[in-house]
């Protein structure tokens, strides 16, 4: 079967620094792949060239089994696409802006906008521009759905969006699936990469530093824990903590009326949990795991490193 | 009902700015040209003229100011109406590439079923549209106050007058569209767009001055446009450059913006 989307050896400078030094990917059609790396890492950079709106420096690139520089507007038609950097100014309600987008896409099926407008809860009625982040956000998720394209393409879909709004979307990303369609996301977000993701990318310095699913980078993932303690229990709590094997980065803050204190796990919860048993805690929180800086520890460095190298890149 | 959509979304952003530039235009025009009567036969007035530095008469064109078509020339088309119709000019040309890439909702709009080269065509046939709105308003108040303010302007020197004006209009506005579809910057699209406006009324003015300085007209599309009074001696020939220049331009700012990457 062709690939849904087929990148081979994608480079592209601008000036003197490279965004992406030969990137290698093949997305089987019908799967939902994520792709996550820091900020600058090339996900956006990768995307738009997807779309047309950058060109290479070299490499090959193939959408739905055609050149993006060459199949022009057709192509286009069968993709739906979120930017990360969504902007939207107009004074125009979100219906008229959203049916605008469908007649580039030659689209008729402007229920289907009512449809995913209701979904999300977004009303269409307003002037886009008085819209508050979130519901720009949701737009934007309309317009890149409303045809039903063969192919999505969504760079940090769910920011700015709350809890249940991100469930939705989730699920949407689901039925595209099981549609047949192919999603392609860039995300922050462990849990929202771990419920839908088929695989999951790894992409650092503009370079795939390794294709895997995400059952093997939550293995890896830290979790920031904080717990408090009474006053003066602190150290001894701390002292418990740090003979576990699973923790990490302890640290201890004191306060009049009590203390916190904080580590970063890996696996190892039940024995943090026979801790917790044998102490008094008023407040505990456990953070989800961080995908981004789990997958770049699991690869060599961790995310400071990361953009320390990027900025020696971006300066040398 | 899905022909030409960037094309009909152009117009419907902007229509307001239109409305808003023809009632500042009617406001100069109608205020300038019933001044006309007590002004361009008034001995005193002319006597105030020829008090005046010379190169400072040349300069603003006001050495024919005694005729209704050169007292028009001197106050609408080359003037005030130059000026509005510059100003609304730059500003659309700047921001039909570059205003909506530095904003971000370029990236958007071309990653829908949309050629480049169809983003830039629509977006001109818009800009045409409203330049042609404006000029035609322009031509028509002319054509309106021309008897109740004693002007005395032929019916084709109107029209050339108004084709002039709107030639003007375009040479603005295509070379801000390259610009920006070159650069995608929207600065550089104002300052590309309002300085060979502005280039072109300082290098007529300079040529009016002496006959060493008078090669300069040749460049000068104020110059093309005004060299020959229009409204005194209908259509120039001249007055294609403006056009040729416009359709020049808009072919180089369709190449070039298929070439390059957007919103980098």
């Amino acid at each position: 079967m062709t690939p849904a989307i087929d990148i081979s050896a994608l480079t592209k400078r601008y000036g003197r620094t490279t965004a992406l030094h030969g990137v290698d990917l093949a997305i089987e059609p019908g799967r939902v792949f994520g792709v996550i790396g820091p900020n600058g890492a090339g996900k956006t950079t990768t995307m738009r060239i997807l779309l047309d709106i950058i060109r290479p420096t070299s490499g090959t690139v193939r959408v739905l089994g055609e050149d993006p520089r060459e199949a022009g507007p057709a192509l286009r038609r069968r993709i739906g696409y979120l930017p990360g950097e969504l902007a939207m100014d107009t004074r125009v309600s979100g219906r008229a802006l959203l049916t605008h987008y469908a007649q580039l896409n030659g689209a008729r099926d402007r229920a289907r906008i009512s449809a995913l407008a209701e979904r999300l809860g977004l009303d269409l009625g307003r002037p886009v521009r008085s819209l508050s982040k979130g519901n720009k956000q949701k737009v934007g998720l309309v317009q890149a759905f409303a045809h039903s394209p063969d192919l999505l393409v969504l760079d940090e879909p769910t920011s700015g969006l709350d809890p249940l709004v991100q469930q939705e979307f989730l699920a949407m990303v689901r039925e595209a699936r099981d549609a047949g369609q192919t999603v392609f996301l860039s995300s922050h977000v462990i849990s929202e990469i771990e419920q839908v993701a088929d695989e999951v990318a790894v992409l650092r310095d503009g370079r795939i530093v390794d294709v895997s699913t995400v059952e093997r980078l939550r293995a890896a993932a830290l979790r920031d824990v904080r717990v408090t303690v009474p006053a003066a229990a602190g150290d001894a709590f701390a002292a418990e903590l740090r003979r576990l094997d699973s923790a990490h980065d302890v640290a201890v803050a004191a306060s009049a009326e009590h203390d916190i204190v904080s580590a970063r796990l890996r696996d190892g919860i039940p024995a943090f949990l026979a801790v917790l048993a044998r102490s008094t805690v008023h407040d505990l929180v456990v953070q989800e795991p961080d995908l981004e800086r789990a997958v770049l520890q699991f690869y060599g460095g961790d995310a400071s490193d990361a953009s320390a190298s990027q900025a020696e890149e971006v300066s040398s | 009902m899905s022909a030409l959509p960037l094309f009909r979304r152009a117009l419907a952003d902007s229509w307001r700015g239109l409305v808003g530039w023809m009632l500042g235009l009617a406001a100069v025009v109608g205020m300038y040209l019933p001044l006309y009567p007590s002004i361009g036969g008034n001995p005193e007035f002319i006597a105030i003229i020829e008090s005046l530095p010379p190169e400072l008469v040349t300069a603003l064109s006001y050495d024919q100011i005694t005729t209704g078509s050169g007292y028009t020339l001197g106050t609408v088309h080359g003037l005030i109406g130059f000026v509005l119709v510059t100003i609304a000019a730059v500003g659309w040309g700047a921001s039909a590439i570059a205003g909506d890439e530095e904003r971000g909702t370029l990236e958007l709009t071309l990653a829908h079923g949309v050629s480049r080269h169809q983003l830039v065509l629509e977006r001109l046939a818009a800009i045409v549209v409203k330049l042609v709105a404006l000029t035609a308003w322009v031509t028509l108040l002319v054509a309106v106050l021309n008897g109740p303010s004693e002007l005395d302007i032929s019916t084709e020197g109107i029209l050339a007058g108004g084709v002039a004006l709107l030639g003007t209009g375009l040479v603005t506005a295509t070379i801000g569209l390259l610009a920006g579809a070159l650069t995608g910057r929207r600065m550089i699209a104002i300052g590309a767009g309002a300085g060979i406006a502005v280039l072109g009324y300082a290098l007529n003015a300079l040529g009016n001055q002496n006959a060493d300085l008078e090669w300069l007209h040749a460049i000068s599309p104020y110059h093309w446009a005004y060299g020959t009074n229009p409204l005194e001696s209908g259509f120039d020939a001249s007055v294609g450059l403006l056009y040729a220049v416009a359709i020049i331009a808009s072919a180089v700012a369709v190449l070039a913006f298929r070439r390059r990457d957007v919103g980098v």
